[in-house]
C-alpha cells in the first residue's frame, strides 16, 4: 500500500510538473504505450522538457483520439499518440475523431509480412488465416491473390478462405507454429521472432508483404529488409497483369490507413509548439543513441517528421474514393461480419 | 548488488501481494515507470522483476485467507477453506500451510522450468484448441459441480460470470451486451469486479459489527500453528503435489491462467478425500489449491521464454518489461544468453526461499491482525480499492462499475450464490468463447473422435458432472 501511496504522489507531482501531456490511447500495458514510453524517453531529451503519458483507454481504443478531438486537442501542450487500429477504424467507424483536424509531429510507418505454411497451396487454398479487423489488408490481399483478375472475390472468400476468429497475438502464433492456422502475419521484428524460426526449420515460407507507402507517388515501394516481392508485384508476377478495380482500392486504401499511420504523434492544427517539437523529435531520429536505444527495443520503423507527415495524411486522403470506401465497407459488413458504416463524408 | 535488488523486489511483490485483489499482474504493471534504472544492467531488472513475480504469488494468500477477499485472482481457491480456518482461529495455521504448500511446489517446478526449459516444447506442440478448450470446460466443472454442493446455483454462478465476461465487443468488434454505454466496449474491468465481488461484501459485514472486534477465536499467533501448517502440508503430501503437477501443467498453456490452475487443484483434492468437509476450514483445501499457486508462476516462463507467448497474464507483462531492458524473451538471442536463465533461475527460486521465510515470520503477526476491528482498516481498504479502481479511466464509470458490482457481492453472498464460481465464468468467458469459435471453424467430430488428449480431458468432465450430481455433500461456501 505503501507503494502505491509513493507511486501516486509522485504521478500527482510529475504531472504538476509536466510540460507536455501525451494522450495514449490503451493501458500502460498496451503496445502502443509502451511503444510511446520508449520512445517518448529518447524525445524528452532533445526536446529538454519532459512529456508525461496520460492514459485514455476504452472503447477500443477509441476514447483517447475522441476525447482528443473533442476538447484536449485545444490545450496547446497536449499531444496524441495514435496507432495503425485507430485508421482503420476513421475509414469505416462512427468515430469523433478526425486527422484532417491535427498537423503530424511524426509517423512511423510499418510494414507488414505475410508467412505461410511450406504445404499450404496457395492458388486453391484453403487459408487458414487468423480473423481480427487488423487483419483486413492481409485477407483482402489473399483474396486478390487467390481470384486473379476476372473471377469473383467472393467465390474465393467463401470457398477458398478458413477465417479464423478470436485469436489474439499470442494464440496466433501458436496456431501457426501448431499447423492450425497455415498462414500468418507480423510486422518485421514479431515476424524475425516469430516466423524466422519456422523458415528457418523448413517449415515455412515468406509469402508476401505489403510495401512501404511513398507520401509522394501514392505508390508502395519495396522494402529492402525483404527479397520477397509485396503484393502488387507478387500478383503481377502471377497473374501477368497489375492488380486494379475497387476490390485492391479498399485494400491499398485500408493498408495504407493502417500501415503508413501505423505510430502518428499529433497536436491541432495551428499549435504554436509544432515546429519545437518538430525540430526535437528530428534531434530525436538524427542522433545515433537515441535511434539504437528505440530500434533495439520497438525494431526498425520508417519516420516522416513534421510537414513530411502531413503530406502522407492528404495522400491517404487521396485513396478514399468512393468505389474503395464502398467496397471496403461492404466487405467488412457482408463478408468479415464488421459493424462497418459508410462515412460519406470522408469523402468531402 | 543482485541481492539487495532480490530483496527489493521481494519485499514490493510481498507489498502487493498483501493489497486485496492485487496480484503479480497489477505489481509489475505499475514497475514500468522504474525500468528506466535497469537499463545499465537489465540482468538486474530481470532479477527484481522475477522476484515480484515469486513473493507475490505466495503474499497473495493472506488477505484472502485473513479478510475473505483474494489477493489475486488465482488465491479466490485458497480463500474458501482458509477464511473460514481464520474464523476458527486458525489464521496462522492456514498461512503456515498455504506457505509451505506454495513454496515447495514452486522450488520443486521451478527447479524442474529452469532445468529442462528447452525439453517442453512438444507438451505445448500438442495442447491444441480442442484440448485447451476440453481444460476451460473441465475448469468449469471442478467449480461448478465438484467445489459445491450447491451445483444449481453454482453453474448459474458461472453463466452470469460467462456473460458479465462476455460483456465488451464480440469477435467481429460488434459491441456485446454493453447497453449502448462505450465505455464497457473494452470489457469489464477485472479490478471493480474482483473487488465488488469479494471485498465490499466482506467489508460491509465488518462495518456491521464496527466497535467489535471480529468474530475470530483464539486470536494470538503461535509458533506451534505455523508448526502445525508445515505438519498439515508434510501429511497432505499429495494434495500438495498434485496440486503442483496441475499448476504446472496449467502455466504450460497459454491463456488459461492461475485462476483455473488454483481451482483445478482444489477440486481434485476435494475429490480425492471423499469422506471429508470442505469450505468450513479443511487445511486439505488451502494445501491443494496453493500447490498450484507458485508453480503455475514457474511453468509459465517456459512459452514466455521458449515463444514469446505469455504462459499467463503476468508474463505479457513481464514481457514488456524486458523489452523495455533490450531482452527479448522468445528470440534467437535470448534463447542462448545464460545469464538471462541464470538471473531468472536465481531470482525465482531464491526469492521463493526467503519469500516463506518473511512471510512465516508475518504469519505469526496474522492473528493479531485479525484482532484489529474492521472499523480501523474498513477506510483504508475501501480507499485503496477506490484509488486502484480510479486508475483505469478515472471517470465516474469506474466507480459505478465497483458499486455494481458491490451489490451483485452482496445479493450473492445474502442468497449463497457461489462468488468464486462467477469469478472463474468471468475470467475464463473470453477463452471458451474464442476457442468453441476456433474449434468449430478449424475441426470436424471426426476429428475430434481421434484425439487422445481431447477425448481423455472430456471423460474426465463427464465422470465430474456425474460425481458432482451424485455425491453431492460439498461446500457451500458463497
Amino acid at each position: 500500500m505503501l507503494k502505491k501511496i509513493i507511486i501516486a504522489m509522485m504521478l500527482m507531482t510529475t504531472t504538476a510538473l509536466a510540460e507536455y501531456n501525451l494522450i495514449v490511447p490503451q493501458k500502460p500495458s498496451g503496445g502502443t504505450s509502451v511503444w510511446a514510453q520508449i520512445v517518448v524517453k529518447e524525445w524528452e531529451k532533445h526536446l529538454g522538457e519532459k512529456i508525461n503519458l496520460i492514459y485514455k483507454p476504452g472503447a477500443r481504443d477509441q476514447l483517447g483520439p475522441n476525447m482528443f478531438q473533442n476538447k484536449l486537442r485545444f490545450d496547446d501542450k497536449t499531444i496524441l499518440v495514435s496507432h495503425g487500429g485507430n485508421g482503420i477504424s476513421y475509414l469505416v467507424e462512427p468515430v469523433d475523431y478526425n486527422y484532417l483536424d491535427w498537423e503530424s509531429i511524426g509517423q512511423m510507418n510499418l510494414n507488414i509480412i505475410v508467412g505461410a505454411k511450406k504445404e499450404t497451396d496457395v492458388l486453391n487454398g484453403p487459408i487458414k488465416f487468423s480473423a481480427g479487423s487488423g487483419m483486413t489488408p492481409e485477407i483482402m490481399a489473399i483474396v486478390q491473390l487467390l481470384t486473379g483478375p476476372k473471377k469473383n472475390y467472393l467465390d474465393t472468400w467463401q470457398y477458398k478462405i478458413t477465417w479464423v476468429k478470436g485469436m489474439n497475438g499470442s494464440e496466433r502464433r501458436l496456431a501457426f507454429r501448431r499447423g492450425d492456422l497455415n498462414a500468418t502475419r507480423e510486422n518485421p521484428a514479431a515476424y524475425k521472432k516469430h516466423v524466422m524460426p519456422v523458415i528457418e526449420q523448413g517449415d515455412a515460407f515468406t509469402w508476401f508483404h505489403h510495401g512501404l507507402l511513398n507520401v509522394a507517388t501514392g505508390k508502395h515501394d519495396n522494402d529492402p529488409n525483404f527479397e520477397e516481392p509485396t503484393f502488387e508485384a507478387l500478383y503481377e508476377d502471377m497473374w501477368g497483369v497489375a492488380p486494379e478495380g475497387d476490390f485492391y482500392d479498399a485494400y491499398r486504401l485500408v493498408k495504407s490507413w493502417r500501415d503508413a499511420l501505423q505510430k502518428a504523434f499529433w497536436v491541432n492544427k495551428g499549435n504554436p509548439n509544432k515546429d519545437k517539437l518538430v525540430e526535437a523529435l528530428n534531434k530525436m531520429i538524427n542522433d545515433p543513441e537515441s535511434v539504437a536505444a528505440i530500434e533495439a527495443k520497438v525494431g526498425k520503423y520508417n519516420w516522416r517528421v513534421g510537414s513530411e507527415g502531413d503530406t502522407a495524411v492528404q495522400t491517404l486522403k487521396s485513396f478514399i474514393t468512393p468505389g474503395a470506401l464502398k467496397t471496403l465497407t461492404d466487405f467488412g459488413k457482408n463478408q468479415l461480419g464488421y459493424n462497418t458504416v459508410y462515412k460519406q463524408q470522408l469523402l468531402k | 548488488m543482485e541481492l539487495a535488488i532480490l530483496l527489493a523486489g521481494i519485499v514490493y511483490g510481498l507489498i502487493i501481494g498483501l493489497i486485496p485483489a492485487a496480484g503479480a499482474t497489477t505489481g509489475l504493471i505499475t514497475l514500468f515507470g522504474f525500468m528506466p534504472y535497469f537499463v545499465g544492467d537489465p540482468y538486474l531488472g530481470v532479477i527484481f522483476c522475477v522476484a515480484v513475480v515469486a513473493s507475490s504469488t505466495t503474499g497473495d494468500s493472506f488477505s484472502g485467507v485473513l479478510l475473505g477477499i483474494p489477493g489475486a485472482n488465482s488465491a479466490a481457491a485458497t480463500m474458501v477453506d482458509g477464511f473460514p480456518m481464520a474464523k476458527n482461529g486458525q489464521a496462522t495455521r492456514a498461512l503456515s500451510a498455504a506457505i509451505t504448500s506454495s513454496t515447495v511446489n514452486g522450488l520443486l517446478f521451478g527447479s524442474l522450468t529452469f532445468l529442462f526449459l528447452p525439453y517442453y516444447t512438444k507438451i505445448v506442440m500438442y495442447m491444441g484448441i480442442p484440448e485447451l478448450w476440453a481444460l476451460v470446460l473441465l475448469a468449469f466443472v471442478t467449480v461448478g459441480f465438484v467445489s459445491t454442493k450447491k451445483y444449481v446455483r453454482s453453474v448459474l454462478a458461472i453463466v452470469l460470470g460467462v456473460t458479465l465476461g462476455l460483456v465488451g465487443v464480440d469477435v467481429n468488434n460488434v459491441p456485446r451486451f454493453t447497453m449502448g454505454w462505450r465505455y464497457l466496449e473494452d470489457g469489464i474491468q477485472i479490478l471493480p469486479f474482483v473487488a465488488g465481488l469479494f471485498a465490499v461484501p466482506e467489508m460491509w459485514e465488518g462495518w456491521r459489527k464496527r466497535k467489535q472486534t471480529t468474530e475470530h477465536k483464539n486470536l494470538q499467533g503461535s509458533w506451534s500453528q505455523i508448526k502445525q501448517g508445515i505438519l498439515d502440508t508434510k501429511h497432505s503430501w499429495r494434495d500438495s503435489f498434485r496440486g503442483g503437477a496441475i499448476g504446472s501443467f496449467i502455466g504450460l498453456l497459454p491463456g488459461l491462467g492461475g485462476a483455473m490452475a488454483d481451482w483445478l487443484a482444489y477440486g481434485s483434492t476435494v475429490a480425492r478425500n471423499p469422506k471429508e468437509k470442505f469450505g468450513v476450514g479443511n487445511v486439505r483445501g488451502v494445501i491443494g489449491a496453493e500447490g498450484a499457486n507458485n508453480a503455475q508462476k514457474a511453468s509459465s516462463f517456459i512459452p514466455t521464454v521458449l515463444f514469446g507467448i505469455p504462459g499467463a497474464p503476468f508474463a505479457a507483462i513481464l514481457m514488456g518489461l524486458f523489452l523495455y531492458i533490450g531482452i527479448d524473451l522468445g528470440s534467437p538471442d535470448t534463447f542462448y544468453d545464460d545469464k538471462l536463465f541464470d538471473s531468472m533461475a536465481f531470482a525465482f527460486l531464491v526469492g521463493t526461499i526467503i519469500t516463506a521465510v518473511i512471510c512465516y515470520g508475518l504469519a505469526y503477526f496474522a492473528g493479531w491482525v485479525t484482532k484489529v476491528p474492521y472499523v480501523y482498516y474498513f477506510p483504508f481498504i475501501i480507499a485503496t480499492i477506490l484509488w486502484a479502481t480510479l486508475q483505469y479511466t478515472g471517470g465516474w464509470e469506474d466507480v459505478a462499475v465497483l458499486l455494481i458490482f458491490s451489490v451483485l457481492g452482496l445479493l450473492c453472498k445474502k442468497f449463497q450464490v457461489s462468488r468464486p464460481a462467477l469469478l472463474i465464468g468471468f475470467l475464463l468467458s473470453d477463452r471458451i468463447y474464442s476457442l468453441s469459435y476456433q474449434m468449430i471453424t478449424l475441426h470436424e467430430i471426426t476429428d475430434l473422435a481421434t484425439r487422445p488428449i481431447f477425448l481423455t480431458i472430456m471423460a474426465c468432465v463427464v465422470f465430474l458432472i456425474y460425481w458432482g450430481v451424485t455425491k453431492r455433500s460439498r461446500i457451500d461456501y458463497a
